[in-house]
């Protein structure tokens, strides 16, 4: 096994105070592996958006620690976050990932630039050339499909070479072919490029494109797979409804 | 629906704020100013009663027109003391008298008068004043008792020596006393001196005469009776009235006296209003448009057109009804804080309860309730005509109402352009209200089109924007373009109070080139003497023995006055300045004469000003009647028509005539020549040497008088400005709302650049450089159309102006402007940085 991009440990989250408080995760410890693609699967409510925001710095943790890197979270304040996200995070939303007033190629270099940064040109060309949208990177994002604004996104999430991306539900918006085509792509940005990847989902064959996937129940690991194939997240999620 | 509407209204706070204070601030300035005057007036109602109570009838010289009032002869209160049933008999003499400091300069002069009283012992009692310190009335010559508010300013006591300024020159006196008017320190800023009787009538220049008679009669006369037996001793131009019509004229003359500062305000809190009305509109209209879904949603369900608009409109009125009432009560504070602010300043106002009368209510709600009905009903109406299902799929709105609005904007513009025109140019009774209303469409048209320049000024303007602000400068560019439509009517309602501003940057720039070229071009003097400071002509003056000494000196070779009085041409109504000059008139000024003869200018004869003698379809030879204020007629031979504009008055007569017809007795400027053979400087040591002595003589050269006038029309005008600041900050708030509006509008947006790693500093900076480019806009659109209105005022007005445009001071009002858009960012700004990140990116 190779080190950690990314990991928590013991990590509690709890909403809301007294009688009404929900715990959504519930000292979890789980790692996320350097260059590899992890999925993290659960019911609504198993606490697995909660985690993804918690470890992407979006969000604290009411106890436990949160890594990225050796960097723990817990010990940033707003605005190193902030520049943490920036620097070392990119982030792929189920919808609304884009500005509608910039341009494709504006919204893909948009964290470089607000880091006041210069885009990596080849880097550039080639992440917007395998993500097939060069012929549409002077169109606002009004004027592209679903599959195409979430390929934008991506293509976003990874210019920057951030340590690790997140991906929230990134295709569950999408028909089935551009989920599928934007899950490729994820895909081979792993293999290819080294690129380390975190996806919440709920869709057994999207997660079945990741290298593992952990299942939450109640905001506890419930249980793993490796190399996963749909079927297998099929019977797997079955055996937890069981 | 009425359910619907309410809970709206509560459920959406920062909605309900943001329209509510734009309603509060239009409604507050209406209903201040109402307070504020009718408690003015309610006070001096109250005082000029009791001040007179005691008194049953005045003798007094009829005064026809104009602030000087006629004289009498002494003589006449012994015949009067002759009738019997009068229980007192006290004439008393008023004048000019201006106190000065211990530093030696004149204290006030500055607008209101300086007036000056006699005492008579027995007239405590019918007196309007009060002796609050040192009780005693001047009894004896060189005594002098004054108001407590010049006192108090000027750290002066009973003890104390001053020099007062009066007509026979500049006197030491001792103050016996410290005097109120009623309960007022001072009369509306005038400053008080009250003389012993026969001291007054030697510094008025006034042996033998007074100005009126206080009567009261004794217990079981006839009044009828006795009022007629004393008219029938009385000579003309002298009559007897009872203490209420005395009353009632003081009244109107306080009216007069304070209706320019009623119709100020009364303008400004128009401005105010209207100003407020956009910003209550745009407010309408964003949040409408953001509800549209909401509306659609009500429409699809099953609720008619008419429906959605009647609960938008209850919405609106449920809030307007609570903002007008807040607003009233915000003027009630207003009013109080101007009436302050006045006392500070001098002006001072008897005591008395605020006057809230029900006009003041209704008005106010009125106000209030019909700009927002109006504000929120129009997009209303136009949000309910929207396809449901257009709506729900948020169908962007078509471009093809561009070229209507390009129409409804030329109209409507052309329209008040050419009402401004009429008013300036023809020579209408209301020419004000009209080029007001002028002005009003003007800006209205412009508001239409402004969207229509908005973007392109966004590129343009914004253009260095993402050079050195990166992508967050680019990011507020774009914000800015988004919605033209919304940028445009936000920074419309700052476009007024900048145009108003910049009209009167031009308009006093053009007075100021105009002042210039009148003095180097029409005057040929070398040194002037004039009132130090700003002053009303008709209630200070030079102290006539200034030019007597003046006269003496061998330095000079000319020594030429003017005096300032009141006519008007039997008639008609206009009351004109007529002039008294001696010493030599034309030899100081470029007459220009272009009929008849100066050498026939004698005692009796006039010069008339060229339009005035067209006007009255007369020349040279003719001879005109005109009435002065004493109502005497005077008949004068028009010895010559000139046409030059250095006198500024259409009429001028002798000094003799004038003294023979008019009482004013102070001089309004000095022309002085030096001789052949002196050098200047020994010649203008010779005359500073004289004026020493009298501290509100300002002596100058030509390019020190220019400077002079030019300084007094700048602080004049700042003073508009100043006011006109209100207008400014009501159109700041405007950002701040739609702003504010925006900001939530696209939280998403916001949590997304947050996430992607965007700091709050940044955001910050986004919002900001958005509100500068808001505020810009509308800096410059005020600056085109108020260049573009003063120039044209400018040129329409014509005598005395020469067109100038301040171009540094303009850049000044743009640059104020972006500023204003910085502070105006703050808030949403804050509310901006402070969106949550996890809020903005959920889904359901």
């Amino acid at each position: 096994m190779s080190t950690a991009a990314a990991r928590v440990a013991g990590a509690t989250k709890v909403f809301g105070e007294g009688e009404a408080s929900v715990t959504a995760l519930d000292d979890l410890t789980v790692e996320f592996e350097q260059g590899k693609f992890t999925a993290i699967m659960g019911p609504s409510g198993s606490g697995k958006s909660t985690l993804l925001h918690c470890i992407a710095g979006l969000d604290t943790l009411t106890a436990g620690s949160a890594l990225i890197g050796e960097v723990n979270l817990g010990e940033l304040n707003e605005k190193d976050l902030t520049l943490l996200r920036r620097e070392k995070v990119g982030f792929i939303f189920q919808a609304f990932n884009l500005i509608p007033t910039l341009d494709a190629a504006e919204n893909i270099t948009l964290p470089i630039d607000i880091a006041g940064g210069d885009p990596d040109q080849t880097w550039f060309d080639t992440v917007v050339d395998t993500i097939g949208i060069t012929d549409r990177l002077s169109h606002r994002p009004s004027e592209l499909s679903g599959g195409q604004q979430q390929r934008v996104a991506a293509a976003r999430a990874l210019v920057s070479r951030p340590a690790i991306v997140f991906a929230d539900e990134p295709s569950g918006n999408l028909d089935s072919k551009s989920g599928a085509e934007l899950l490729g792509f994820m895909r081979h940005a792993v293999d290819e490029f080294g690129q380390t990847i975190v996806m919440v989902t709920h869709d057994p064959n999207g997660a079945a494109y990741a290298d593992r996937i952990v299942f939450l129940a109640d905001g506890r690991l419930v249980g793993e797979l490796l190399d996963p194939t749909a079927d297998q997240v099929f019977e797997h999620l079955k055996s937890m409804g069981d | 629906m009425f359910k619907i509407a309410l809970r709206s209204v509560l459920l959406h706070k920062l909605r309900l704020t943001l329209t509510a204070v734009a309603i509060i601030l239009g409604v507050a300035f209406v209903s201040g100013t109402f307070v504020f005057t009718d408690s003015m007036k309610a006070s001096f109602d109250d005082l000029f009663e009791d001040v007179n109570s005691q008194v049953d009838f005045y003798v007094r010289g009829t005064s026809e027109f104009g602030s000087s009032a006629a004289t009498l002869e002494e003589s006449i209160v012994d015949s009067i003391r002759s009738i019997d049933g009068l229980d007192v008999v006290v004439p008393s003499v008023d004048g000019i008298a201006q106190l000065v400091d211990k530093a030696g300069e004149p204290i006030g002069g500055a607008g209101p008068p300086t007036l000056g009283f006699s005492y008579l012992p027995g007239g405590e009692g019918l007196s309007p004043l009060d002796i609050r310190q040192g009780d005693s009335w001047p009894t004896e010559a060189g005594q002098v008792v004054i108001d407590a508010f010049a006192a108090e300013a000027n750290e002066l006591s009973v003890g104390d020596v001053i020099d007062v300024i009066t007509p026979i020159g500049v006197e030491p006196f001792e103050i016996v006393g410290i005097a109120t008017f009623g309960e007022a320190d001072n009369l509306l800023g005038a400053t008080l001196a009250v003389f012993e009787f026969e001291e007054a009538q030697r510094v008025f220049d006034m042996e033998e005469m007074i100005s009126s008679v206080s009567l009261t009669v004794g217990g079981g006369v006839d009044r009828t009776l006795l009022q007629a037996s004393i008219a029938d001793l009385l000579p003309d131009q002298v009559e007897i009235v009872t203490a209420e019509e005395q009353t009632d004229d003081e009244l109107s003359e306080v009216d007069e006296g304070i209706g320019f500062i009623n119709t100020i305000l009364l303008v400004i809190a128009g401005v105010a209003v209207f100003v407020g009305a956009f910003i209550i509109q745009n407010t309408f209209r964003i949040i409408v448009a953001q509800r549209t879904k909401e509306l659609a949603m009500l429409r699809a369900v099953g609720a008619t057109g008419r429906q959605v608009t009647f609960m938008v409109g209850l919405e609106a009125l449920i809030v307007a009804l609570v903002a007008s009432a807040v607003g009233i009560g915000v003027g009630v504070l207003l009013a109080m804080g101007i009436k302050a602010a006045f006392t500070a300043f001098g002006f001072g106002f008897p005591g008395g309860p605020l006057t809230i009368r029900a006009r003041t209510i209704i008005v106010g709600m009125a106000v209030g309730v019909i700009v927002t009905l109006i504000s929120a009903l129009l997009p209303a109406r136009k949000a309910s005509k929207i396809p449901p299902i257009a709506a729900l799929r948020d169908v962007a709105t078509s471009a093809k109402d561009l070229s209507r609005r390009l129409v409804a904007g030329l109209i409507v513009t052309s329209l008040g352009v050419v009402l401004l025109a009429v008013g300036l140019l023809l020579d209408l009774e209301n020419a004000i209200s009209m080029v007001g209303f002028g002005a009003l469409l003007t800006f209205v048209g412009v508001s239409i089109l402004a969207p229509l320049f908005a973007r392109a000024f966004a590129r343009t303007a914004g253009k260095p924007l993402p050079r050195f602000a990166g992508t967050i400068g680019r990011l507020a560019q774009e914000n800015a373009m988004r919605k033209p439509r919304r940028t445009a009517a936000t920074a419309s309602s700052l476009m007024i109070g900048v145009a108003l501003v910049s009209v009167i940057a031009v308009f006093s720039a053009s007075a100021k080139a105009g002042v210039a070229e009148v003095f180097e071009d029409d005057f040929t003097t070398d040194f002037q003497v004039a009132l130090d400071g700003f002053s009303d002509p008709r209630f200070t003056g030079l102290s006539p023995a200034l030019t007597d000494d003046l006269r003496q000196l061998d330095e000079l070779s000319v020594v030429a006055r003017m005096r300032i009085g009141e006519y008007r041409v039997t008639g008609d109504s206009a009351e004109k300045f007529l002039l008294g000059v001696d010493g030599g008139i034309d030899q100081v000024v470029r007459l220009e004469i272009v009929e008849g003869s100066f050498a026939d200018f004698r005692d009796g004869a006039a010069l008339l000003f060229e339009d005035e003698a067209e006007l009255l379809g007369v020349g040279a030879g003719d001879s005109i009647t005109i009435e002065v204020p004493s109502g005497a007629m005077l008949d004068l031979d028009i010895a010559a028509v000139f046409a030059g504009d250095a006198l500024g008055a259409p009429l001028v007569v002798t000094m003799p005539t004038y003294v023979e017809h008019l009482t004013f007795r102070l001089d309004r400027f000095i022309f002085a020549l030096k001789s052949p053979d002196v050098t200047e400087s020994e010649a203008r040591a010779a005359v500073d040497a004289v004026a020493g002595p009298y501290p509100n003589a300002n002596v100058t050269n030509t390019d020190e008088l220019i400077g002079d006038i030019e300084e007094q029309i700048d602080s004049l005008l700042n003073l508009l400005v100043v006011l006109l600041g209100f207008a400014i900050l009501i159109a700041l708030l405007g950002i701040v709302n739609t702003l504010v509006l925006s900001v939530s509008e696209r939280k998403r947006e916001i949590g997304l650049l947050r996430a992607v790693g965007t700091t709050r500093k940044q955001v910050k900076q986004m919002i900001r450089w958005e509100s500068v480019l808001i505020a810009v806009f509308g800096g410059v659109l005020g600056l085109v159309v108020g260049t573009t209105l003063g120039v044209a005022t400018v040129a329409a007005v014509g005598q005395g102006l020469k067109v100038a445009i301040p171009s540094g001071q303009l850049i000044t009002y743009v640059v104020a402007a972006a500023l204003g858009g910085v502070i105006a960012a703050i808030p949403p700004s804050r509310a901006a940085a402070k969106t949550n990140v996890l809020d903005a990116i959920a889904y359901e």
